[in-house]
């Protein structure tokens, strides 16, 4: 898998790329929430 | 080095003038205490997180490292993914919420604050400042002599005249801009980092030929790696190391866990996230934050471990070879080699950045700890007014100090300082930070205790046990004429894997059988944290 045999860094390399899109996605769908405004009391 | 000084000269003049422009800025926007300490609480998301990115990479994250990957090959991915996922996205979604929130409930203004205010104990946030005050400018003085050595090999300045001029040009904008400086300019500088990351990943990768190629390429070489290292478990560049080897033990141990998680209790992190006015930025300071780290640490330890793949087609030899064993040189000799001279100079600026941005923070973690949170808070118990004066003092003290540890403190001492540092941080006060803000049954005598088992126990183990930096500080040598006390795989055993659950352990009995905090005062701490 990407010229790489050890299935650990393999996968790691991977799992670097999909938590670095993981974040942007968390980021977009959370873009608006959270404004001070309308924090629980 | 053979590099065109004028357009270096020149590429690093205009830096410097926006460096200045936006710390005159910070000098601008700083009206009262909380702009300077916590730059008002109203930073913008996209600076939040390119400051917090910028202050957690040193250049020693992308050259240290980096180099470290070139020998040990690419499991220090492993530490890009904890940099990613413990590093940003648990640190701002699970702790930086509370944190801010508490920060703000309590009015406190730097680390050792909202612990000492959550516990009630000046004792606290006395004792975090001076332990602060204490270990970080060790933590600095490596950064400060790494930064200083680059000024000098690239503008071909003296050593010493580098050191003094890179000192003084970032002391003057922290002392008078305050965390505000700090932030716009670090901003700036994680921006240079970004892009200078991301076009060193892209021409490594096209120098060999592709991403599965240069891979591949490493792959094929494992047959090259020195005998000293296959007997350490080394089995390849493109495969962990043997289970349970020493080399193992110190990729998983210290690198992977030691600096992955130690970074949750960095003073300097755990202000940024006080810096924001709600939840809204800390999720958008995500979105930046995980691509940034992904491009400083997950680029330096590929690229680090693929320069083997590069030196083998050009030089036939392996990285380790031509940086004649030091490892730290690993990353120069490649841009040097590989990267055309443009780049070349933008990546000594992304350097030049990286070292700017790590320190501004620390001068200014380190100024609050020993001006407001030791001396005026412990010494004085709050009974002068003048924090922002008090302040720059204590920043103008621990630089001097910092400065003088970098002349004074022999190499062997200073090197392990960024590890004893995160060690220390993670045991003192990591248990306490996450009672502080999850646990409301902790005591003040659990988080005291907690505070003093996790501080001794690490520097015990430092001192005493683990042998890369024992053996070099001397202190068992000296005490038992043994260079340290435990022997075999105890000797490759990070502090973090002992002290920080010790100190934890510790933190929760003393707690139970203690009188839990008073109610009212929970529900201040508390307030609007569900």
């Amino acid at each position: 898998m990407l010229g790489i045999d050890d299935p650990q860094i393999w996968v790691v390399y991977i799992l670097c790329v999909l938590s670095a899109i993981g974040c942007m996605i968390y980021g977009a769908l959370n873009w608006n929430k959270g404004a001070e405004d309308e924090e629980v009391e | 080095m053979v590099l065109n000084t004028a357009i270096l000269g020149i590429t690093v003049l205009i830096y410097l003038m926006i460096v200045f422009y936006l710390g005159w800025l910070g000098y601008k926007r700083t009206k009262a205490i909380d702009d300077y300490m916590v730059a008002g609480r109203n930073i913008h998301p996209y600076i939040l997180a390119l400051s917090y990115g910028a202050t957690f990479i040193s250049t020693s994250a992308i050259v240290g490292f980096g180099g470290a990957a070139g020998a040990l090959g690419m499991g220090l991915l492993w530490l890009a993914l904890m940099n990613i996922v413990v590093g940003i996205f648990i640190a701002f979604v699970i702790f930086g919420s509370r944190t801010r929130k508490m920060g703000k409930n309590l009015q406190a203004v730097t680390f050792p604050e909202l612990l000492g205010k959550r516990f009630n104990s000046r004792f606290i946030q006395g004792f975090s400042g001076i332990l602060i005050g204490i270990f970080m400018p060790l933590y600095t003085g490596i950064v400060l002599i790494g930064g200083a050595r680059f000024v000098e090999t690239t503008l071909g300045i003296n050593y010493d005249v580098a050191l003094m001029i890179l000192t003084i040009i970032v002391a003057a904008y922290v002392i008078t801009g305050g965390l505000i400086a700090v932030m716009y300019t670090d901003a700036l500088q994680g921006t240079l980092m970004f892009v200078g990351m991301a076009i060193l990943l892209v021409f490594t990768y096209v120098r060999l030929g592709g991403v599965v190629e240069a891979h591949q390429a490493l792959t094929n070489i494992a047959y090259l790696v020195p005998e000293s290292l296959v007997k350490g478990g080394h089995m390849g560049w493109t495969a962990m190391p043997e289970f349970g080897s020493p080399i193992w033990w110190n990729l998983v141990s210290t690198l992977v866990l030691g600096v992955g998680i130690g970074v949750l209790a960095q003073p300097q992190l755990v202000v940024r996230f006080m810096t924001v006015k709600d939840d809204k930025a800390l999720n958008r300071a995500v979105f930046v934050g995980g691509p940034f780290i992904l491009m400083m640490t997950g680029v330096a330890f590929t690229v680090g471990a693929l320069s083997n793949a590069y030196f083998f087609q050009k030089k036939d030899m392996i990285s380790l070879a031509v940086a004649g064993g030091n490892t730290d040189l690993i990353i120069p000799e490649f841009i040097n080699s590989a990267m055309p001279e443009m780049f070349v100079v933008l990546f000594m600026l992304v350097l030049l950045a990286a070292a700017m941005s790590t320190l501004s923070s620390q001068y200014h973690t380190m100024g609050t700890a020993i001006g407001h949170d030791f001396y005026r808070q412990y010494i004085k118990k709050g009974k002068i007014s003048h924090t922002v004066d008090v302040t720059k003092i204590g920043i103008a003290l621990t630089i001097l100090a910092s400065v003088v540890l970098a002349y004074v403190l022999p190499i062997s001492i200073i090197a392990p300082a960024t590890s004893i540092f995160f060690g220390l941080c993670a045991a003192a006060f990591l248990p306490m930070y996450i009672g502080a803000i999850f646990w409301k049954r902790m005591t003040k005598e659990g988080a005291i205790a907690s505070m003093l088992v996790g501080t001794f126990s690490s520097l015990s183990w430092l001192a005493f046990v683990h042998a890369k930096e024992a053996a070099p500080l001397g202190i068992s040598q000296a005490l038992f004429g043994k260079a340290t006390l435990l022997t075999g795989t105890w000797t490759v055993v990070d502090p973090i894997l002992v002290a920080t659950p010790l100190a934890m352990l510790t933190g929760i009995v003393v707690s139970l059988f203690t009188s839990p905090i008073a109610k009212e005062h929970l529900e201040k701490c508390f307030y609007k944290i569900r």
